[in-house]
């Protein structure tokens, strides 16, 4: 074994090295979506900036992408982080998975580099398949769609296999089931029509269905196992309550997807199913709460790392604020006729993406960090910790100003442009000279300078948290106890 | 587009009036805000046995449903059955949730040794 | 101890497999339901019926006009006005729509512009950018979308010098994607976006001016 404080791959099982690998591509790919939104978020303020070398939307494209793909490298690197521990035996293909990490990180390679170099193609199906689809959040060509349900499908392989050979838990058969749908779902976004009421129909299956419904239960997966080994809960418990999360979750979030059909051509009733099941939303949010309270009343928080604690309970926060608040605020079809498609959306979709997913992945790369570097100390009294606790205040101090500044651009949005312009070409540019939405802007550019200041520094201590730590981590006793 | 309908006619939705944006706005944040005021001072309450806590956690529903009223109004829900059927629902479903979640916690925690506490005293 | 072993196997509405199973039928019961509501939206939206129309509506007006009993504008389709001077078969439309939209996929328009609401928000939305008021009077608007199409970094977008990229378009491309924006803006998007003024596109003769002009849409507009 090697020595305390220095990463060496001897302390971690067949899955956790597996993992790290993603995880590492996990952050290269969290600064690609920092770079671009930069560029995006310049380009407002300067329009000249970059023009006809990367535009606006090949900077918006490359952002957004990055982001759906450092995800989901985040959530692969963590359930084969849990694998082996949660089914008890080693990752049975362990060699195809370590296959897929370099099929699916060259993959993302090629397209970013044709994203950049190609940019564009002739309106042709050809463009479709080898450049770029269009389609946003999906823009992958279609032979990548291709090549991330292959690798989808081998994790999967992997992860049920490995569960059907070693313990099938319940945290287990909730996870197999969630990527079956989220590999599934994939498919809908797939195929190529003229009809575009048809063609975003479709596309919502993809997106809403995966970030409102399975990723959420991914998550839920995640800290099931969080609760289990690092707090000490018992597993029948967590279980039920990751049985009760999903009920909360799949019943609100699934029929949810008709708060994206009340202006795409989509018959009249979705405004009263996207209605109904938007009151529902918070309902879930209610119930963690609840629970939330109840457990730490009955459970000392006591973790041997405080760095993944702190960016677990951010999640707590930013999925109320991000999902709870800022949904709700524009759901309703009644306002939703004037936000829809403003940047209102923008607001709303940095602070629940980064709310409800960046925080628990980075919480988990750190819980990876420690046992990497032979479970050290983590916890108080840390050589300089004050790397991590500046970090996580600058990514929130710069995500919350962020998302303030494009609320208030996105009121003034939809109060000039929509209600009294009508949406017209004059009322859109008119609201866009604005001195609102100009010092909005300028307040978002000012906060995602902070933003990446957080990221560098993040990256930074990543990197070096840690080293040359002498006292290994005080595991809580629930480890043993369970084991 | 300010017109005001008449009760015979049916619309699906009545948008909301440019006047009352940030009437909407403000309500539906509270509604949400209010609404884990109340889960957290209600469960506060019940984890710490604290039942001086309980009356400001009706204070905060009553908030909330002060914010669904406002809510609904702003965004022309009480013009139709259908959307005034949803407020009655929030008013509802809103109150009674922390309730039904607590008794699923004292009840899936049943058998834990602090858990067992918690269900004596109350 | 005993007493809460007791209360464990009685509480059965808090028990692991009473969630298991309300798990498994609340998804499964939500997911039903869903691919109902599914067959239906998708009979509904497919190109022809009376939501989404057939792609040779190119070859008429297509106008946005208020309607009382919905209480919000509706696209109206109006007399015979063919795409460029040229009525369509419904194959050659589809054909024409279908270039169109693949030319909008590949050139990546949804990364700054909106389409039906979703995209970027960097440039405004075209849904019903086909009754654009900014193309001036109707008989000139279909070179000026081609024009603008074709050559947009020189051209006069606004007063804060944003502007559209040259993204080799050529003039055929730029024409079928003209026919899908005509399309598009036929389709019934329940009232979204919400009080547009759509250009004027009355016949100049007033004997001939249907009763869907623009004035009609305009007229019940008083914020």
């Amino acid at each position: 074994m090697a020595a305390l404080g220095t990463l060496s791959s001897a302390n971690l099982n067949g899955g956790q090295k597996l993992a790290v690998k993603f995880f590492t591509v996990a952050i290269a790919l969290f600064g690609a979506q920092v770079l671009f939104g930069m560029l995006a978020g310049i380009q407002y303020l300067k329009p000249d900036f970059l023009f006809g070398i990367l535009d606006f939307s090949v900077n918006r494209m490359l952002h957004i992408n990055a982001m759906v793909v450092w995800l989901l490298f985040g959530f692969i690197g963590a359930v084969y982080w849990i694998l082996e521990d949660e089914s008890g035996t080693p990752v049975v293909g362990l060699g195809l998975g370590n296959l897929m990490f370099w099929v699916f990180t060259l993959a993302v390679v090629v397209v970013v580099l044709v994203y950049l170099l190609v940019q564009t193609g002739p309106g042709e199906l050809k463009s479709i398949w080898l450049i770029n689809e269009g389609r946003e959040y999906i823009e992958a060509p279609r032979w990548a769609d291709i090549g991330i349900v292959v690798c989808v499908l081998i994790f999967f392989y992997n992860v049920a296999a490995t569960f059907m050979k070693g313990r099938f838990t319940g945290i287990a058969g909730v996870l197999v089931f969630d990527l079956v749908a989220l590999a599934g779902l994939y498919l809908a976004g797939m195929w190529y029509t003229p009809n575009i009421s048809m063609d975003q129909h479709w596309w919502w299956w993809v997106i809403h269905l995966w970030v409102e419904a399975t990723w959420e239960v991914l998550v839920g997966c995640l800290l099931a196992y969080g609760l289990v080994k690092t707090m000490g809960v018992r597993r029948k418990i967590v279980e039920t309550w990751l049985y009760i999360e999903v009920a909360l979750l799949f019943g609100s979030g699934i029929l949810g997807l008709g708060h994206h059909y009340f202006w795409i051509g989509t018959p009249e009733y979705w405004l009263s199913i996207g209605g109904f099941f938007s009151a529902l939303e918070p309902i879930p949010l209610v119930a963690m709460v609840v629970h939330a309270v109840f457990d730490a009343g009955h459970h000392k928080m006591k973790s041997a790392n405080h760095p993944a604690l702190a960016w677990m309970i951010a999640q707590a926060f930013g999925n109320f604020f991000g999902a709870g608040v800022w949904g709700f605020m524009h759901t309703l079809p009644q306002i939703n006729l004037y936000t829809h498609g403003t940047q209102w959306t923008a607001s709303h979709g940095h602070l629940a993406f980064f709310g409800a997913y960046s925080t628990i992945v980075i919480a988990f790369v750190y819980l990876a960090v420690q046992k990497w570097r032979g479970d050290v100390w983590m916890s108080g009294n840390m050589a300089g910790a004050w790397k991590w606790k500046w970090a996580l205040f600058l990514l929130h101090a710069g995500m919350i100003g962020m998302t303030m500044a494009l609320l208030i651009t996105g009121y003034e949005q939809s109060q000039i442009e929509r209600a009294i312009g009508g949406s017209t070409w004059t009322a859109y540019f008119e609201a866009q000279a604005h001195v609102w939405f100009v010092q909005g802007m300028n307040w978002r550019m000012i906060s995602g300078w902070a933003f990446t200041a957080g990221f560098v520094l993040l990256a930074w201590d990543l990197m070096t948290i840690g080293k040359r730590e002498t006292r290994p981590a005080q595991l809580p006793a629930a480890e043993a106890a369970a084991a | 587009m300010r017109r005001t309908l008449t009760s015979q006619e049916r619309v699906v939705i009545e948008p909301v009036h440019l006047a009352d944006f940030f009437t909407v706005f403000f309500s539906a944040a509270s509604v949400i805000l209010f609404g884990a005021l109340y889960a957290l001072l209600f469960a506060w309450s019940r984890v710490r046995g604290r039942p001086r806590l309980m009356p400001m956690a009706y204070a905060a529903y009553l908030g909330l449903a002060a914010s669904v009223i406002v809510l609904g109004n702003a965004a022309n829900l009480f013009n139709s059955h259908y959307w005034t059927f949803i407020v009655l629902l929030m008013l509802v479903g809103y109150l009674v949730a922390p309730h039904a979640i607590w008794h699923l916690c004292v009840g899936t925690h049943v058998g834990e040794d602090e858990a067992v506490k918690v269900s004596q005293q109350r | 101890m005993s007493q809460t072993q007791t209360q464990t196997q009685t509480l059965w509405w808090a028990s692991e497999s009473f969630w298991k199973k309300m798990a498994i039928w609340i998804t499964a019961g939500s997911v039903v339901v869903l691919i109902f509501l599914t067959f239906d939206t998708v009979k509904q939206i497919t190109a022809g019926g009376k939501r989404v129309p057939a792609y040779s509506v190119i070859n008429q007006r297509i106008d946005y006009v208020f309607d009382d009993k919905r209480n919000h504008q509706v696209p109206v389709i109006g007399p015979e006005e063919p795409l460029f001077g040229k009525k369509l078969s419904e194959e050659e439309a589809m054909a024409l729509v279908s270039k169109g939209k693949l030319t909008t996929q590949a050139k990546n328009c949804m990364n700054c512009h909106t389409l039906l609401g979703n995209g970027a928000y960097y440039a405004p939305d075209l849904t019903k950018s086909w009754l654009d008021p900014n193309w001036g009077t109707k008989e000139t608007r279909e070179q000026k979308m081609v024009d603008f199409l074709m050559n947009p970094e020189e051209m006069l977008h606004n007063s804060i010098g944003r502007r559209m990229t040259n993204l080799g378009i050529t003039e055929e491309e730029a024409r079928a994607t003209v026919a899908f924006l005509k399309w598009m803006s036929s389709i019934d998007t329940n009232g979204f976006p919400y009080n547009f003024k759509p250009i004027d596109q009355s016949d100049p003769a007033p004997a001939a001016a249907p009763a869907a002009s623009a004035d009609a849409a305009a007229a019940p507009v008083q914020q």
